[in-house]
């Protein structure tokens, strides 16, 4: 038998949703469902190796070959980009990047520099470039919520699923950035030195989406 | 306020002992490669004119160049490449020269990459340019060469071959702006299929968008060709298909036809510069290429001489990479043996070393007083025989 395809998944609700697609296909994902402490784990029938990692981590790994294939949200990849092949949209993981502002505030009007306040500078940086917009842009590591309730920003731009923590928070969705949703994504060479495995793994894949 | 004179600059490294014999042997494979199939070296200025590589048809965006200004306020450029270089000499000084010309280098390039990332920003990269001819036979001529380079170090390998023109007709025939265009290139060089398909529903649905939406997944081998035949056969895109195919067949025929030659009809990478043949090159273990290269006829025009031309270069550090990952890296060699004077026989002893390096062995000279600890010193680094003299020679 040859190495086995390592395929990184982001750690939490990718992860279940992964597996969760994974044994659809039939595989038996024992040792991933009961992992313990162990990050890198046998899917033996299918001749792959589950690494659990953090978002971002998903693609350094591919990125250097480490891991042949990974499973990430569009919204680590906007924010990170990058080299790599982006093959599968699976579909789960859904919700979107999105602009919101304090509730009743007209956002685009005045002449003034907008104050952005994001976890996704770059995400944030593009958007508002295409618009031609010059913003100053905050980066916030916890709650982005509190920067304009605070005072700090103007604006937010940050994941939105439901949209209820907004709400709660008096702000309101001004416009939608890009929908998100999780990608399986592959390494240049990987894909091109194993292309009968891996080209089997994501046809099986696309069929059971 | 010295807080930075113990390390280097992220991005590059020192090189010590087993390293530097692993690069060196690459280098000297590959160069020696070269030679054979007659190329000649050229050495380029480490610092160039940053006009150099700010043409039209160039891909190296500002901010990743190192850049620094001579003592007229000019802007330089630590070279971040040695195809436009040799294109600059060859436009210059080679102007007359006779045609075909073959260039081969071996030299380091400066990229800035972004940091903590584990990439390096100076590359050791060996490769050839042959100018002067738009023959198939010159396409097939750096294709082999390639794939011999490749397989000179024992590794599993891949060659992967594309034809920019297939791209570039197809996309021609659609009615959008050149940023749109720019972004369905991406879309295709990153395998995007979910984003590809949505962008080219956008635009219609016609023949041209169907077979744009085919490229990404038309790699592999000879079956790529028939496939793609019957995909987008009306296309206007025969001839680059055709020729392609050409080069495969025959590329395959001469490296062996063991499958280490491939096609991806969805190489789309720096297209303004590329203008027909593109050539990648895998190693098992390197997680990205590690040769990279193609047809470029306009190029050198931009230097105000029109001549085609077709090369590739070898990340060296790619190699070493893959080496070093499959176990197939080598130690640095010891000595083969250490010379002791006795009292009083510095000079027959020094003269007695002299002689055993002249018959090719590597001989060091103990620099202790005291046998024993010679003696110790030897076996601690592996050198085989210890040889002491204690009288002249006859």
């Amino acid at each position: 038998m040859s190495k086995p395809i390592r395929i990184a998944l982001t750690k939490g609700r990718l992860e279940k949703d992964t597996v969760g697609l994974l044994e659809k296909l039939g595989f038996d994902c024992t040792a991933v469902r009961e992992k313990g402490r162990k990050l890198i784990l046998p899917v033996p029938d299918g001749n792959l190796e589950v690494v659990l990692a953090k978002a971002n981590d998903v693609i350094t790994y591919v990125e250097h070959g480490v891991c042949d294939m990974g499973v990430v949200g569009k919204d680590t990849i906007m924010e990170m980009s990058g080299k790599f092949f982006e093959l599968v949209d699976l579909g789960f993981g859904r919700c979107r990047f999105a602009l919101a502002a304090k509730k009743g505030t007209d956002f685009y009007n005045g002449f003034g520099i907008k104050t952005i306040a994001t976890k996704y500078p770059n995400v944030t940086r593009k958007f508002f470039e295409k618009k031609g917009m010059d913003t100053e842009i905050i980066k916030i590591e916890g709650s982005v919520e509190l920067a304009p309730l605070l005072g700090l920003a103007d604006g937010i731009v940050d994941i939105v699923e439901t949209g209820t923590t907004l709400k709660e928070n008096g702000l309101e969705v001004i416009e939608d950035v890009a929908p998100i949703s999780a990608r399986l994504i592959a390494n240049t060479v990987s894909l091109k030195l194993r292309h009968a495995e891996i080209d089997k793994l994501i046809t099986l894949i696309e069929e059971n989406l | 306020m010295k807080n930075y004179d113990l390390i280097t600059p992220e991005g590059t490294r020192d090189l010590l002992f087993g390293e530097c014999a692993v690069r060196r042997n690459i280098e000297n494979k590959l160069l020696g490669l070269f030679r054979s199939y007659g190329y000649s070296e050229t050495i380029t200025p480490g610092l160039e004119f940053y006009d150099v590589f700010n043409l039209n048809s160039s891909y190296f965006p500002q901010e990743n160049m190192y850049k620094l200004t001579d003592n007229k306020g000019r802007l330089l450029v630590m070279r971040p490449d040695s195809t436009m270089p040799i294109a600059r000499i060859v436009a210059t000084r080679l102007k007359d020269a006779e045609l075909p010309l073959r260039l081969c280098y071996n030299q380091t390039v400066y990229r800035t990459e972004p940091s903590l990332k584990g990439r390096s920003d100076e590359i050791t990269q060996t490769g050839i340019e042959l100018v002067g001819s738009a023959l198939r036979n010159a396409d097939l001529e750096v294709v082999s060469a390639a794939a011999a380079s490749l397989g000179s170090f024992g590794l599993k390998y891949s060659l992967e071959l594309g034809h920019i023109g297939i791209f570039k007709k197809l996309v021609g025939q659609l009615d959008v702006s050149a940023h749109e265009k720019e972004s369905i290139r991406r879309l295709i060089e990153t395998k995007n299929f979910p984003a590809l398909n949505d962008k080219l529903d956008s635009i219609g649905n016609t023949p041209v968008t169907a077979a744009l939406k085919k490229l990404p997944g038309l790699f592999g081998g000879e079956e790529v060709f028939d496939k793609a035949q019957q995909l987008m056969a009306a296309e206007g895109i025969g001839e680059a298909l055709e020729e392609l195919r050409e080069i495969y067949r025959e590329a395959s025929e001469i490296c062996g036809g063991n499958g280490e030659i491939t096609v991806d009809l969805g190489l789309v990478n720096k297209t303004d510069y590329y203008t027909g043949l593109i050539i990648k090159g895998y190693l098992q273990g390197h997680g990205d290429e590690v040769v990279s290269g193609g047809r470029y006829d306009r190029l050198i025009s931009e230097f105000g001489y029109d001549v085609p031309a077709v090369g590739f270069a070898v990340n060296v550090n790619g190699i070493e990479n893959a080496m070093q990952k499959n176990g197939s890296a080598s130690e640095s060699a010891s000595a083969d043996a250490v010379v002791y004077a006795a009292p009083g026989y510095r000079v027959a002893a020094f003269r007695a070393a002299e002689k055993l390096r002249a018959e090719g062995l590597t001989v060091e000279n103990a620099l202790s007083e005291d046998l024993d600890s010679v003696r110790e010193y030897a076996k601690e680094k592996k050198i085989a025989k210890v040889i002491v003299i204690d009288g002249e020679e006859e």
